[in-house]
This record gives structure tokens, C-alpha cells and sequence, in this order.
């Protein structure tokens, strides 16, 4: 996996499955709704994603227990979520400095 | 459009088919059955999003199987997330109009020339398989593709009108 910083449908793919397993549907259209529908992923994005991440370890397959749908879902593994939370404490910190030197020019 | 779709699929390596091939036909089956309810228009870029991100995914994987090289190594441009909210739409209609355009009168000028040398032209016979892959010629498509847009950049770097030489100047206004 590239070292942070992450590409943006990566980075929301990620936040959408450190909420709860999802399969690649419903991570699409949570994409779409965490982006305000800025973000559209195409499935041959998602799916292109979805590879490199499991071949990094960042998300692992999830057997759900209603297969009747044939569903695969994912989750995120500890080394994905921690590389998530790296990264949101990097925007943290990008955003705060935006803010000082902003408010520090306008005042 | 669903055997469109899967047509689409045999670009991809085989191992990556295997994996996820039945998975992305689901999802896209899915995402095109909620879109029943939606004009035309809303279809229509829905398609044209889901065959250009298979086309492009299915290139990237056939540069990682072949080479293992990362597509943001061979196309730095994902790097960059930041992008217009409203620009790409409109560009994207213009450019496919312009696009539609040239193809249509491309195809009205054969056409004429065939109608006006009627019988002057040696007989061709059926083109061979061997004559004509469909796989290289995509790739030579994008290679294209990739070449004229670094092309573009290069130019706009030169004449200091690319992306980084505007935030410059914006920054310098607001200094």
C-alpha cells in the first residue's frame, strides 16, 4: 500500500468500513453519502481499491452470517484501522495549521 | 447492459476475474436496478462512469500483473485529490460532444470518399483475427492517451498557466 498521504477514495472507502463491515455496494453508495455525493466510485475504482487494500492487509474478507444474497463483505484489520487513524490525526493537524495561518492573515 | 459490462470484464487478468468478476457484475446489477427510477441523462453517466472505470482498472491491473509497478508510479495525477466540484460535468459533455462530433463527420467522409471511388478500390478480403488484436489496441489507446496529457501539461507548465503556477498567483493576490 502507498504510504499516506491517501488518496481520497481510498481514504473514504476506509472510513466507510471502520464503521462496520460493508460489501461493495453498500460501500458505494456510503461513499457517495459521507461526500454529499462529491465522490462517485465506480465499481472498477472500487473493486481496483478493494485488491490493493486486502493484498496490504489494510481490509480482510468478513463471512456474514446471511450469505443468501452471496454478499461478500469486508472490514478493516487492526494495521488498516491504524493507518486510518494516522491519517485523520494528519488532516487533523493540516486543517488546525490552515486555521492559524488563515485566522493569523485575516487578523 | 449487463453483457456490455461483462464483455468489458475480459479486459482485466484472469486471476483478477476470478477473484472479483461474479462480485463487481453483482454491484454494478445492483446500482443499475436503483437507477430504474432516473432520467436518461443520469443512466447515461452512469455507463459511461462504470465502462471508462473498468477500462482504467482494467489497465492498471494489467500494468501491476505485468510489471508490478503501482498505477500512481506510471499515473502520478491520483495522487492529487483536489479537483473542481462543478468543472468536470461540463467539461465531460463538451468533450464527448466534440468527440461524437469528429467520429460522426469521420464516418460522413469515408462514406463520401467510398460513394465517389466506387469500384476503384481493390477487392480486401476478411480481416484475419491475427491482423487485429482488440487488447493491444486499447492499451495503445491509453498510452496515447497518458503521452498527449503529459503533452498538454508539459505546454501549460511552459507557459506557466498549469494548476501549481494558478495557486502561485492566487496566493501572490491574496499576499
Amino acid at each position: 500500500m502507498d504510504p499516506i498521504p491517501l488518496s481520497e477514495p481510498v481514504l473514504l472507502i476506509l472510513m466507510s468500513l471502520a464503521e462496520e463491515p460493508r460489501h461493495g455496494y453498500s460501500i458505494l453508495k456510503d461513499v457517495s453519502t459521507m461526500s454529499d455525493g462529491r465522490v462517485t466510485l465506480s465499481t472498477g475504482t472500487l473493486y481496483g481499491a478493494l485488491r490493493r487494500l486486502l493484498d496490504d492487509g489494510w481490509i480482510e474478507r468478513f463471512e456474514q452470517e446471511d450469505t443468501s444474497r452471496g454478499r461478500q463483505a469486508y472490514r478493516l484489520t487492526a494495521n488498516g484501522r491504524r493507518n486510518l487513524q494516522t491519517e485523520i490525526r494528519r488532516l487533523k493537524h493540516l486543517t488546525r495549521v490552515a486555521s492559524m495561518r488563515v485566522a493569523a492573515k485575516e487578523s | 447492459m449487463l453483457g456490455i459490462y461483462r464483455s468489458f470484464l475480459f479486459l482485466y487478468p484472469k486471476s483478477h476475474r476470478a477473484e472479483f468478476g461474479d462480485e463487481m457484475l453483482r454491484v454494478f446489477a445492483e446500482a443499475e436496478r436503483d437507477l430504474a427510477p432516473f432520467g436518461t441523462l443520469v443512466r447515461a453517466a452512469f455507463y459511461t462512469r462504470e465502462l471508462a472505470g473498468l477500462a482504467t482498472g482494467a489497465l492498471e491491473e494489467r500494468i501491476r500483473s505485468g510489471t508490478g509497478v503501482r498505477s500512481w508510479e506510471v499515473f502520478p495525477v491520483r495522487r492529487h485529490t483536489v479537483r473542481s466540484e462543478f468543472r468536470f460535468p461540463k467539461f465531460t459533455l463538451v468533450l464527448m460532444t466534440v468527440i461524437l462530433g469528429a467520429i460522426v463527420f469521420a464516418i460522413e467522409q469515408a462514406t463520401a470518399i467510398r460513394n465517389s471511388v466506387a469500384g476503384a478500390s481493390p477487392h480486401v478480403g476478411p480481416i484475419q483475427p491475427v491482423h487485429f488484436t482488440f487488447l493491444p489496441a486499447i492499451l495503445l489507446c491509453f498510452a496515447c492517451a497518458y503521452v498527449a496529457g503529459m503533452v498538454g501539461w508539459a505546454i501549460l507548465f511552459a507557459l506557466r498557466r498549469s494548476g501549481l503556477h494558478r495557486l502561485d498567483a492566487m496566493n501572490g493576490r491574496q499576499e
